[in-house]
């Protein structure tokens, strides 16, 4: 039998009351998606005047665009960062502070402030931490003498992209916060039969919890990996893109892309398109295993 | 947050998580002392007044305050309004291309600002609303919406549907059900879901940079890049940076700690299970 969940119908309200959000997405969402296809397809630079129909060519270009593949790997690149320490410290942490500790509170605090704050604040932060001349690090490094931590961070080719990475250290506060969420919800049983087995508690930790939150796992880690579309300010403000392209990722690329005189839009449409199809592969995932979870 | 042990620990292990804890944390307080540490730099605490009373940019320091504060209370408003009334239509009413059209916004959590910065950029000149607080409002909201539809009908979905049981109904009723039972049902998760507007406006970065060119209209990460831009990361006026840098985070730090169980609350039940 057929049970009546939905209790009003009427076509007229319906759209009644999405009007305002169709308003809104038809003019910023589908139109975007139509003129960035179609602007895809023409050489036309920010005036947007005299375009000229160049076919598939912009398309050409961006797949033999190195530029672009190493943008794209950088930013999948950060987000694998963020994600393994979401996944491992943030896991960690967001366990311990299941356990009656001193200070407790201000540990959460602690450990979520960074998530909420500007990442343009924090990336400027660190950009000045990881200075070679004055950085905080690089002065400890001399006044311990440490010689290895005395590196050009953020402006040595092959140091740069980790240094920007290292950053998603203090970023576990999201996936703390899933963790916790998750954590509250289990039933004491799961742990009785470890615990009657005289399981350790790195055992509890890694055969029996790290296992049961598989779900909360993928969660962390499907909207991580959409928030390396997402990610600017930290490359913007911390390297630039730099040095010579080393931490160049998707969004700053896009952006010197469109800012660059006299560019083609074209070219940058049609890197948008493809960036938006991979993001669209990936939300579908995310929302799969989103659902699975909400039965 | 449970006052309960996860699982019985001996004394020694809890010893041993929070030694680790305490380790941590003082990785945490490396950048927080690099950035009090070199906000004293040169004139000590003179920095700041030097930093609150002169303009940078023919700015008076808290007109960046002003700036984000009026977009984002704006794409608050909107963002909740729009969710709200959408997500009770998708969670209580049926009507002719409910699902598709939900999918359809759904799928557009995958839009981050970059893709849509050209067509933006053209929709927003064309409009005439380059460099304006709406040139940062609209594409706020609309970066948001599929998130805050998405939380509106699971919250909505939550709700108990007993209440409104006859099939047919006209629209002046529905509102007025939607208005008089729903709207405020769904209280605490548009607080929820207007807190978190509240704090992605404020971390925006992109969307400003690119359609505000105007000093005045300048919010408070944008301000962020000015200052690295005008003081440097390194030399003489690194003091001023820091200074304004601590200066711009203190009101976040303040709203976000006392806002920060709206943040979790709207954010777990945006993608977790109620």
């Amino acid at each position: 039998m057929k049970r009546l969940r939905i209790m009003g119908r009427s076509n007229l309200a319906g759209y009644m009351f999405i009007l305002p959000l169709l308003a809104v997405f038809s003019v910023f969402m589908l139109y975007s998606f139509y003129f960035v296809l179609r602007t895809s397809f023409f050489k036309v630079n920010i005036t947007f005047l005299k375009p000229s129909f160049v076919g598939l060519a912009n398309y050409a270009i961006a797949l033999g665009d190195q530029k672009f593949f190493l943008a794209l790997l950088n930013s999948f690149l950060l987000s694998a960062v963020s994600i393994f320490f979401g996944l491992t410290l943030g896991f960690l942490v967001a366990v311990l502070l299941r356990f009656k500790l001193r200070g407790r509170g201000i540990f959460h605090s602690l450990f979520f402030v960074p998530s909420m704050l500007p990442m343009a604040f924090i990336a400027v932060i660190f950009g000045t931490l990881l200075e070679y001349n004055d950085g905080l690090l690089n002065n400890m490094a001399r006044f311990l003498d440490l010689k290895f931590l005395d590196q050009r961070w953020l402006s040595n080719p092959r140091l740069a992209l980790a240094s920007v990475s290292a950053v998603s250290i203090y970023l576990i506060g999201i996936p703390i916060m899933y963790y916790t969420a998750e954590l509250a919800t289990l039933n004491n049983s799961v742990f009785e039969a470890a615990i009657v087995d005289g399981a350790s508690f790195r055992q509890i930790l890694f055969l029996v919890l790290y296992p049961i939150l598989k779900n909360t796992h993928m969660t962390i880690a499907l909207s991580l990996l959409l928030g390396g579309f997402r990610e600017m300010e930290r490359v913007y403000l911390m390297t630039d893109g730099g040095p010579g392209g080393a931490t160049e990722i998707i969004s700053t690329y896009i952006f010197r892309n469109s800012r660059s005189a006299g560019a083609n839009l074209g070219f940058v449409a049609a890197i948008s398109v493809l960036t938006l199809l991979l993001a669209f592969v990936i939300t579908i995932a995310q929302q799969r295993v989103n659902r699975r979870m909400r039965r | 947050m449970e006052s309960m042990d996860l699982f019985p620990v001996s004394k020694r292990q809890r010893a041993v998580m929070l030694a680790f804890l305490l380790v941590l944390a003082l990785l945490w307080v490396l950048p927080i002392y690099s950035l009090i540490s070199n906000s004293l730099k040169g004139a000590g605490l003179s920095n700041f007044a030097h930093v609150l009373t002169n303009k940078i940019n023919e700015m008076p320091f808290f007109m960046y305050f002003v700036n984000s504060l009026i977009v984002a209370a704006c794409s608050c408003v909107l963002t909740v309004g729009i969710a709200s009334l959408a997500g009770f239509a998708f969670s209580k009413i049926q009507f002719v291309g409910k699902n598709l059209i939900f999918n359809i916004v759904v799928i557009c959590l995958a839009v981050s600002g970059a893709i849509v910065l050209v067509p933006f950029f053209f929709i927003l000149k064309t409009m005439h609303l380059y460099n304006t607080y709406f040139a940062v409002i609209l594409p706020e909201v609309t970066l948001t919406l599929p998130f805050a539809v998405l939380m509106m009908r699971n919250n909505f979905d939550g709700i108990l549907s007993e209440l409104m049981e006859s099939a047919y109904m006209d629209g002046a009723r529905l509102w007025t059900i939607f208005a008089r039972i729903f709207f405020p049902l769904a209280g605490p998760a548009l607080i929820n879901l207007g807190v978190l507007q509240v704090m992605w406006s404020f971390q925006d970065f992109l969307l400003p940079l690119m359609f505000l060119t105007k000093n005045r209209l300048f919010t408070s990460t944008i301000a962020i890049n000015v200052f690295k831009g005008e003081y440097g990361v390194v030399g003489p006026n690194i003091g001023y940076l820091n200074a304004a840098l601590v200066l711009i985070s203190v009101p976040s730090i303040l709203i976000f700690s006392f806002a920060r169980r709206f943040i979790v609350g709207g954010l777990t039940a945006g993608s977790l299970k109620e």
